[in-house]
């Protein structure tokens, strides 16, 4: 059990910055997201932490010990890969006893460790298989099972979830968010996908292009995102993000305007989630236009009208019907409104 | 109908290269294991049927031609080059394929460009120098030239296999809490195995047929097969039917390692070309 401090990392490969000057404490027992599209630098992140990369400046400390000039294998983390990574030229009995082997855990524990993990992650009928003869899920539990058979200090996980179909990731998910609640393990989990981030983490940070652009728990970063980024990145479907001028308080859209009650800004965004606004009929409501598409997904209604150059979407009850080119109107809850700084993409508060 | 008729065509043509192949391939094969078995008398006639005999196989054990040394040599020097070359090549092959360095790719060139230099070019260098080491006509100086000809050849082919090998295992492996040398030893080396194994074969084959060394630099004691066949010369001229035995008894090593190693031959051939 152990905190880990980054402190001002950066690691670059000649001009190419993966990650640019990041300083993140993840605490004892804490379950941390890394989130964000692919390339921001959250992969590199954490392989600097695993000490599968250099960084090029900065400090790596795993509780109290800097680990920068230590091995991977001297910093007592486990992995679990995108791809599994697991020995396809063992069983799955050796693929999960392969860190006791090479860690010189006396052999007497290791059937017992070994059945146990297996357990715990419910693969103990599949230890005479060999890995190509499982399944992307089981391979996936194959590869926990391996890196919490002997109980490191940390635990890293790089997009374990991506390679399964969309049914299994959403049990597995919990099953992981379920394990690491028992084992209590400090987790750092990588990811591009915000409903695992959401879900699973007790914070998150939000990267982008090699900087954290935000760190906070998931509440926060969905009710209060601190830049355009952060805002447009988390939500599905995204948040709508609409160009136009704000004046004493009133943000002027080409369609429409309304009164958001502070800020100044030549070139402002208005940013509000679909849930937030409200259809009604055309008249005597904050602005109206044609419907541009209309699904119906279930538990809800999507409906994307256009106004002007932009479209809205609009999340509607499961009941709502309408057809396209119908005109409708939307009121804005104003309360649930996000103003951004289209230059500096810096969220515009009255606080 | 007539897209049928145009692939039994197809067929019938395909059947026809392939049994003219073969007929290529074997012809000379047939002539030698046939002419091994022939007498002197028969050796120059075309007849298919003879008097078959295992004379020929007799005398060349036999004095002057004692081909059962020469077939020692062979085997020693050949099974002594690759139990160097295939452990030293595998490291190299991993390092050229694992990790970054300064001046890697002029190194890894300037090791293939070795291959490229004429094997006469260097023959006499090669001979000077263990004239004057002292080791002229030894199995020792044959297994150095030996190596000095596949280490290139098995660096180039394992890296291949490697470079296919995806890196999670060895990171997981790496993070699992072992070594590089243990990674190397537990992970990279099982899934390299065909690979390795094919390497190997490939050198054992190029250091069993080696000529143009060993003719110039054995003389008596260290001599191999493939130069013992050069002494099959009498007064009444080349001795056909003692070079036909005495070629199938290179060949057939050959042949039993070919047929038990097949299975691992042509998986890592494969192996290899997926990518």
């Amino acid at each position: 059990m152990a905190s880990v401090t980054l402190k001002n990392i950066t690691k670059s490969w000649g001009d190419i910055t993966a990650v640019n000057n990041i300083s993140l404490n993840i605490q004892d027992n804490e379950f941390l997201v890394l989130l964000g599209p692919s390339g921001c630098g959250k992969t590199t992140t954490m392989r600097m932490i695993a000490g599968l990369e250099e960084p090029s400046e900065g400090d790596i400390y795993i509780g109290e010990k800097r680990v920068n000039d230590e091995l991977p294998k001297d910093r007592d983390v486990a992995m679990v890969f995108q791809n599994y990574g697991l020995y396809p030229h063992m069983s799955v009995y050796e693929n999960i006893r392969y860190p006791l082997k090479v860690r010189k855990v006396p052999k007497l524990q290791h059937e017992d460790l070994v059945r146990k993990t297996a357990g715990k992650v419910e693969i103990e009928n599949l230890l005479n298989r060999r890995p190509r003869e499982l399944s992307g899920g089981q391979r996936q539990r194959v590869a926990l099972a391996r890196a919490i058979v002997r109980a490191p200090t940390v635990f890293l996980m790089d997009e374990p979830l991506s390679n399964l179909d969309a049914k299994l990731r959403v049990s597995m998910r919990a099953e992981l968010k379920h394990l690491q609640h028992e084992l209590r393990i400090t987790t750092i989990y990588v990811t591009h996908d915000q409903i695992e981030a959401m879900t699973l983490a007790h914070r998150v940070a939000v990267m982008d292009k090699g900087i954290i652009s935000q760190l906070d728990v998931p509440e926060k970063i969905y009710n209060d995102p601190v830049n355009l980024f952060v805002a447009g990145f988390i939500g599905s479907p995204p948040m709508n993000l609409l160009k136009g001028v704000l004046k004493e308080g009133i943000f002027k859209h080409s369609n429409f305007s309304v009164g958001v009650g502070f800020g100044e800004c030549q070139e402002a965004i208005l940013g509000v989630r679909p849930e937030d606004l409200e259809l009604t009929g055309p008249d005597n409501t904050d602005c109206y236009g044609r419907v541009y598409s209309f699904e119906f997904t279930g538990e809800s209604t999507l409906v994307t009208v256009k106004l002007d150059d932009d479209r809205l979407t609009i999340r509607g009850p499961k009941e709502y019907r309408v057809s396209i080119d119908e005109i409708v109107g939307v009121r804005i809850n104003r309360d649930k409104c996000y103003l951004f700084d289209a230059v500096s993409q810096n969220r515009i508060t009255n606080y | 109908m007539v897209k049928g008729s145009k692939n039994k065509f197809l067929d019938f043509l395909q059947f026809l290269v392939i049994l003219l192949t073969a007929v290529f391939i074997l012809v000379p094969i047939y002539w030698i294991v046939s002419g091994a078995f022939k007498q002197q008398v028969d050796i120059f006639q075309l007849k298919l049927l003879f008097t078959p005999t295992l004379e020929n196989f007799e005398i060349i054990f036999r004095s002057p031609y004692n081909l059962f040394d020469k077939l020692v040599n062979s085997t020693l020097v050949a099974l002594s080059t690759i139990l160097i070359a295939i452990p030293i090549a595998t490291m190299a092959a991993y390092s050229f394929s694992r990790f970054r360095m300064k001046g890697e790719r002029l190194m890894f060139v300037t090791i293939l460009a070795t291959q490229f230099v004429p094997a006469v070019v260097i023959v006499l260098p090669f001979f000077v120098l263990f004239r004057d080491l002292g080791i002229l006509d030894t199995r020792l100086a044959l297994v150095l030239v030996n190596l000095s000809l596949v280490m290139p050849f098995a660096i180039w082919m394992i890296k291949g296999f490697i470079d296919s090998i995806p890196l999670d295992s060895e990171e997981a492996a790496l993070v699992d809490g072992s070594s590089r040398f243990q990674v190397i030893l537990n992970v990279t080396l099982p899934m390299a195995l065909p690979g390795v194994i094919t390497a190997g074969i490939f050198c054992f084959i190029l250091a069993w047929n080696e000529f143009l060394f060993a003719v110039i630099i054995t003389t008596n004691k260290a001599v191999t097969l493939p130069v013992g066949l050069s002494l099959f010369h009498a007064e009444e001229g080349v001795l056909w039917h003692l070079i036909s035995a005495a070629g199938i008894m290179i060949m057939l090593p050959m042949f039993v390692l070919a047929t038990i190693i097949q299975k691992h031959f042509v998986q890592g051939i494969t192996m290899g070309a997926v990518r």
